[in-house]
């Protein structure tokens, strides 16, 4: 008789913790959990004593829920993070360039434990399919997604919002102001003291991508003042 | 500082002559242009300040120093086999290795030597608490593998810190085991010819025997510094215990990523593989080293 064990390796034993950092689905991991609720806390908690943070509009209920928020400074993830309530927060995944936030280890942990990046290879078309799978497999969670890409860029992306459209997943949009005067595109450091303002809409129709852009666009031109 | 202080202290020593020896491998790597040995030595060059920063923060930074090293060790062990999907039991060995290597710090000789059995006490309870059979009895074995290796066996660096001459001992053993480690490895590569395992297939005859004999010398070399208070046969037994259980702690290991089918346990260290794959050859060392000096030379304390 032998004694037959059924071992199943984690697979991303053999990733480099930069890859493991940026990863999504994320695999669990205690440490990583633990330095990341530390780190969120500790990050909220900075960015309330030094802004007023004014949330408007209803959250979204429910799971598969990704945010489509505009895009004007490294402030943005932080203020709709604190804009959330704790739950969402933990569970939520910031899409975030991986050119930009993954090349290198300081950033990718600074990244992925303050910001709850994952990683979205802007320079792959490959990339688009990869999500499309990833979405449609995943039963839950929170995406805050960037479909301009940039923070330089006012126009969402026809592609991501294409993917975004048929994955079933519920689309809600984010207006942000106040974050490009506090944290200029370009500029070393930020600036305290300022009001923050996240606007939720109602979720988007999705059944044409044409007229989820022209709606998004619209949604953030007006600072979600007709939906809020 | 003279050479009368640095006898005396086998910190400094160690310091000085790791800086020294480690300066002039980076001149042979250059000169000989080895590119393959270009990764590993950079590794090192953050290591090494690493481990000695720990020594010269004293048994406090000692002791912290195993003990991040055990639990991330163990989560490369629990990840390669699964378990780390098992919450609770991974929880327990964390506990498990914080506790041990307090009361090595402390030094609680009874509740060090009487750890063990609790934490396999509390293990015991899980599949009880979960109400759940399936998976249970393979998560209860491997979390005894990570009470025992994990948490028991490496807790005794932190001990080994507090006999009269513990820092000697410590750093010999931490030393020597990696310097057996590569030179086993480097040997076989040059002349081995006979593998004598299946569970490591590199492994030879010749690169084996090479560093059991190597530790041996590198023994009697240390003995002044290390452990003066040693008679011959002492350091005889010091080198053949680094020589030989180094390598059973290899195989040990290695019989694992073979279960399991992977080649390295992780990829923190680059050039080296896991941290688990660094320090699998301390394993065996640092409790048989340890329980050695303890029982013919009165060492430790508590």
């Amino acid at each position: 008789m032998s004694l037959q064990f059924d071992y199943q390796p984690f697979p991303d034993i053999d990733k480099p913790l930069r890859e493991q950092l940026g990863q999504y689905p994320r695999v669990p991991d205690i440490t990583l959990d633990v330095l990341r609720s530390l780190a969120r806390w500790a990050v909220i908690g900075a960015m309330r004593a030094q802004y007023r943070i004014v949330r408007r509009g209803a959250l979204p209920a429910g799971e598969r829920v990704a945010l489509l928020a505009s895009h004007h400074s490294h402030l943005d993830t932080l203020t709709v993070l604190a804009a959330l309530p704790e739950k969402r927060r933990r569970q939520i995944a910031a899409l975030a360039a991986r050119d930009y936030f993954f090349e290198r280890l300081p950033r990718a942990i600074a990244a992925s434990l303050f910001g709850m990046a994952v990683a979205f290879d802007r320079t792959r078309y490959t990339e688009l399919r990869h999500w499309a799978r990833v979405l449609e497999a995943q039963r839950e969670g929170w995406l805050l997604v960037y479909p301009s890409g940039s923070r330089k860029r006012a126009e969402a992306h026809d592609a991501i919002l294409f993917v975004l459209a048929h994955s079933g997943w519920t689309l809600v949009p984010v207006a942000i102001r106040g974050t490009a005067e506090a944290w200029p595109a370009g500029k070393r450091l930020w600036r305290p003291f300022r009001t923050l303002e996240v606007t939720f809409g109602e979720p988007l129709a999705t059944d044409s991508t044409r007229r989820l852009s022209d709606e998004l666009a619209r949604f953030w031109a007006t600072g979600g003042a007709a939906d809020a | 500082m003279d050479a009368a202080t640095l006898a005396l202290d086998p910190l400094r020593f160690y310091t000085v002559v790791t800086a020294i020896g480690f300066g002039l491998m980076g001149l042979v790597i250059a000169g000989l242009r080895v590119a393959v040995a270009w990764t590993p030595y950079r590794t090192w060059l953050v290591m090494l300040p690493v481990v000695f920063a720990a020594l010269w923060l004293g048994t406090l930074g000692w002791a912290a120093l195993v003990t991040i090293v055990s639990i991330y060790a163990f989560k490369e062990f629990a990840k390669a086999t699964g378990l780390y999907r098992e919450t609770l039991f991974v929880l327990v060995v964390y506990a498990a290795i914080i506790a041990m290597n307090l009361f090595a710090y402390l030094p609680y000789y009874g509740f060090f030597m009487v750890a063990p059995l609790w934490a396999v006490a509390a293990l015991t309870l899980i599949p009880i608490l979960l109400n759940r059979t399936a998976g249970m009895l393979q998560a209860f074995a491997l979390s005894v593998v990570g009470v025992v290796y994990f948490a028991w066996f490496l807790a005794h660096l932190t001990y080994l810190a507090h006999a009269p001459a513990g820092l000697g001992f410590v750093i010999y053993v931490v030393l020597a085991t990696q310097f057996n480690d590569a030179l086993a490895f480097l040997f076989g590569k040059k002349i081995g010819r006979h593998h004598w395992t299946v569970i490591s297939p590199n492994k030879t005859v010749e690169g084996s025997l090479f560093a059991l004999a190597t530790s041996v010398v590198l023994a009697f070399l240390n003995w002044g510094i290390a452990f003066p208070q040693l008679p011959w046969w002492g350091v005889l037994a010091a080198g053949v215990i680094v020589g030989v259980g180094g390598q059973i702690g290899d195989l040990t290991m290695a019989n694992v990523k073979r279960n399991v089918g992977i080649k390295d346990f992780g990829t923190l260290l680059p050039g080296h593989g896991g941290i688990l794959d660094r320090v699998n050859s301390l394993m065996l060392v640092a409790p048989v080293f340890f329980h050695f000096m303890g029982y013919f030379f009165g060492a430790f304390p508590g």
